[in-house]
């Protein structure tokens, strides 16, 4: 919940924006930091082109290394989602006698078997490849790994923080950069007896008794060796200029990988206007049928005199009909029931385990109420993609998504219906679609549900980068046109000055600001 | 499967003034769910809902439009329609108030009428015993809510009062979730102007006027069990 916790949080922020700020906090472990939005990380064809980028900080108890990620996350103020990923974690589970051996002190937790590497190295692994994962959570309370996991996606820098980070290979694999904090033993057992004393009530004897049973023997076999494997040795006093290189060196990476990425990524109003065809058949878009209460209430929706409340009476309507029409699209198996008359009646019955709903905010969230009219207890997660407003390409400010899709064993079976007013540019829904993949949602599962598609725009792109995804609409535009966008105040655009933007013809008008302005 | 083949027989054999939903796998799985003598209360009101929503929505589109051209938001011009004529609701008590929720949904505050019609025990024929229509129903085009047509019976003497009020025949919309196709051809000779919105054509009616297979009374179904 952290991950969401923050990303809303960086939103709110956004009220007074601080582009640039400063974290002033003291980032959590296992926590995600968001100073502004996620730009794309996957090209035109769909495809991921960047990895997050990893940074592994090893070194003895109490040498500081979580001083040292800290201070690589605060100099990284302006990137996005950022995450300390801790060795903590991933104790292994204990059986009930190993428990009670730990509660007796006689565990030894700093021997590399204390923890699990293979599922240490699948979670980063995964982090690294923009996939979600789910980490378990260790309690020291109660010497156990709990059943809750907790749920990470998104980040763009990865720093993983332990004594033993650089001792296993498949972890070594993944990092881009190593970084071993060197410190001299007596100070480590100084500020370890100032902390455990201060912080743990521990007393100094059993401190003493565990660093000389485990602590100094597990530094001396394996946590020092591992330095060798090191890009840079930082001392563990005195450090900011050994910091401060490092914090170049990842930041120059960083705008590297960007500036290289920047020109394959994929903003579909960029291949707008390549002639194709894109008649409904072509694009393989769902139109629901033409009737004339369609054409009637499609006409109250574009009229630029209709009133708020009727505008959000037939947006409602219409959103019941293009669900209803959407549900089709679910599978369906042959189920037999006894009617009250006693006869048996030969049907159907829904085959699906899951069924989720993800509104693209805001204007999707114009679709819910007909989407909870036609499956009331659905699930419904969110994602707000905003344009940023220099470079217009899509930025990804919170992603909230159902449990079912969270969790990869289930999304990987769960049926998505994507939710948004209109696919214009494209931009938000390929942002979209993009992230249920990355959570492993089968591409013929996703469900694109909407009011007006611009033929002309962005569903071409989408189409060509995911051929199996369904795309269910109401009615079909001929085009999109440059516009000018009344500004709203948000990121990188705290005067809320106007901008440039693509405007759907004949359209609906700005729907989200007609459904809930 | 099976249950398919007497629908499409009844389909294949429609009066003219008959317009089913289009028979997907989606609607099949709604009747399937609300036919359930299993299923509670609560999805039976959900499921039955959903399916009075479409009705409604099929019911509108045999009202008459006008082509109407307006300015979008944008500024471009957009030739649509506009809708032409009132309406009114007209609910054939108990059951057929059931489908007013639907309706409202559909068509914001819309004017509701009732009919209760029982049975006469002496005649067995369907007897009036209350009516109250809004004042100008003569001007207004009709849809007729009544969940179940089974015999026709009430169906028709409905029909039978609301043109005794001045309501033309063709401007009456009758919509109902499942028909017996006795109790249809039977209304379509009488009313052959009248269309029939029915969600679902079923097999017949057993001893007791109930349509097999059916999902029981409707009204017991949604109001008391």
């Amino acid at each position: 919940m952290d991950v969401l916790d923050n990303l809303a949080e960086g939103q709110r922020r956004t009220e007074s924006p601080p582009l640039h700020y400063d974290l002033n906090i003291q980032p959590k472990k296992n926590t995600m930091l968001v100073s502004h939005g996620l730009p794309p990380w996957y090209e035109e064809d769909g495809n991921r082109i960047t990895d997050a980028f990893v940074v592994a900080v090893a070194g003895g108890s109490a040498s500081g290394k979580t001083h040292v990620a800290r201070r690589i996350v605060q100099s990284l103020g302006s990137i996005p989602a950022v995450i300390i990923l801790s060795q903590d974690s991933f104790y292994r589970r204990h059986s009930p006698e190993e428990v009670e051996l730990a509660h007796q002190n006689l565990m030894d937790f700093d021997h590399p078997d204390a923890i699990d590497m293979p599922l240490f190295a699948s979670c980063l692994a995964d982090l690294k490849a923009r996939k979600q994962t789910n980490i378990p959570v260790y309690s020291f309370a109660e010497h156990q790994r709990l059943e809750e996991t907790k749920y990470l996606y998104g980040a763009s820098v990865i720093i993983t923080e332990g004594i033993l980070a650089l001792h296993d290979p498949a972890l070594r694999q993944l990092y881009d950069l190593k970084v071993f904090v060197q410190c001299d033993s007596d100070l480590m057992l100084a500020r370890r007896i100032q902390r455990d004393t201060k912080e743990r009530g521990r007393h100094v004897d059993g401190i003493l008794d565990q660093y000389l049973r485990y602590v100094k023997p597990s530094y001396d076999n394996f946590v020092r060796p591992s330095a060798s494997h090191a890009d840079i040795i930082v001392p563990g006093s005195n450090n900011n200029v050994a910091i401060d290189l490092i914090c170049t060196h990842i930041r120059r990476q960083l705008v590297e990988r960007a500036t290289r990425f920047r020109q394959k990524m994929a903003i579909p109003r960029l291949h707008m206007s390549t002639p194709r065809d894109t008649s409904p058949e072509a694009l393989r878009i769902d139109v629901l049928p033409s009737t004339p209460q369609l054409k009637g209430i499609f006409t109250i929706l574009r009229c630029k005199d209709t009133s708020r409340q009727d505008f959000v009476f037939f947006v409602d309507r219409l959103s019941t009909l293009v669900t209803e029409f959407a549900l089709q699209h679910l599978p369906y198996v042959p189920a037999t029931v006894i009617t009250p008359t006693e006869t048996p009646y030969h049907g159907k019955t829904l085959d699906a385990q899951d069924i989720c709903g993800v509104l693209i905010l805001r204007s999707g969230g114009a679709l819910t109420r007909g989407v909870r009219r036609v499956i009331n207890d659905i699930p419904l997660g969110s994602l707000l993609v905003q344009s940023d407003a220099k470079t217009g390409e899509p930025l990804l400010f919170q992603v909230l998504l159902p449990v079912c899709v969270r969790e990869r064993h289930r999304a990987e079976n769960a049926w998505v219906f994507l939710l948004d007013a209109q696919i214009g540019t494209g931009a938000a829904g390929f942002m979209a679609i993009r992230v249920l993949l990355d959570h492993g949602v089968r591409q013929d599962h996703i469900i694109f549900v909407t009011f007006l598609v611009a033929r002309g725009g962005g569903v071409s792109v989408i189409r060509k980068a995911f051929p199996d995804i369904k795309i269910v609409c109401a009615a079909v535009d001929d085009e999109m046109r440059e516009g000018w966008l009344e500004g709203y105040k948000g990121e990188g655009n705290p005067d809320g000055v106007g901008r440039k933007c693509w405007i759907m013809q004949p359209g609906m008008g700005q729907i989200g600001d007609r459904y809930y302005l | 499967m099976s249950s398919k083949a007497p629908t499409s027989q009844a389909t294949s054999s429609l009066p003219p003034s008959v317009f089913t939903l289009p028979q997907t796998a989606q609607l099949e799985a709604l009747y399937t769910i609300i036919r359930d003598k299993n299923t509670r209360r609560g999805d039976f009101l959900f499921y039955s809902d959903r399916i009075i929503r479409l009705l409604v929505e099929e019911g509108l589109n045999h009202l008459p439009v006008v082509p109407k051209t307006i300015e979008t938001p944008t500024g471009c011009s957009y030739e649509g329609v506009g809708f032409e004529g009132k309406i009114c609701g007209v609910s054939i008590l108990r059951a057929g108030e059931a489908m007013e929720a639907g309706l409202r949904e559909v068509c914001r505050s819309v004017r509701i009428g009732k009919i209760l019609i029982q049975r006469d025990e002496e005649t067995a024929q369907p007897k009036l015993f209350y009516s109250k229509f809004p004042p100008d129903i003569a001007q207004r085009y009709v849809l007729l809510l009544d969940p179940m047509l089974a015999t026709g019976g009430s169906a028709m003497k409905a029909i039978e009062v609301l043109m005794e009020h001045g309501v033309p025949e063709d401007r009456i919309i009758f919509i109902n979730l499942i028909s017996s196709p006795e109790g249809l051809n039977t209304f379509c000779k009488k009313y052959p102007l009248v269309r029939v919105i029915t969600g679902w054509i079923d097999q017949g009616l057993n001893e007791k006027a109930y349509i097999i297979p059916g999902l029981g009374d409707f009204g017991e179904r949604r109001y008391c069990s």
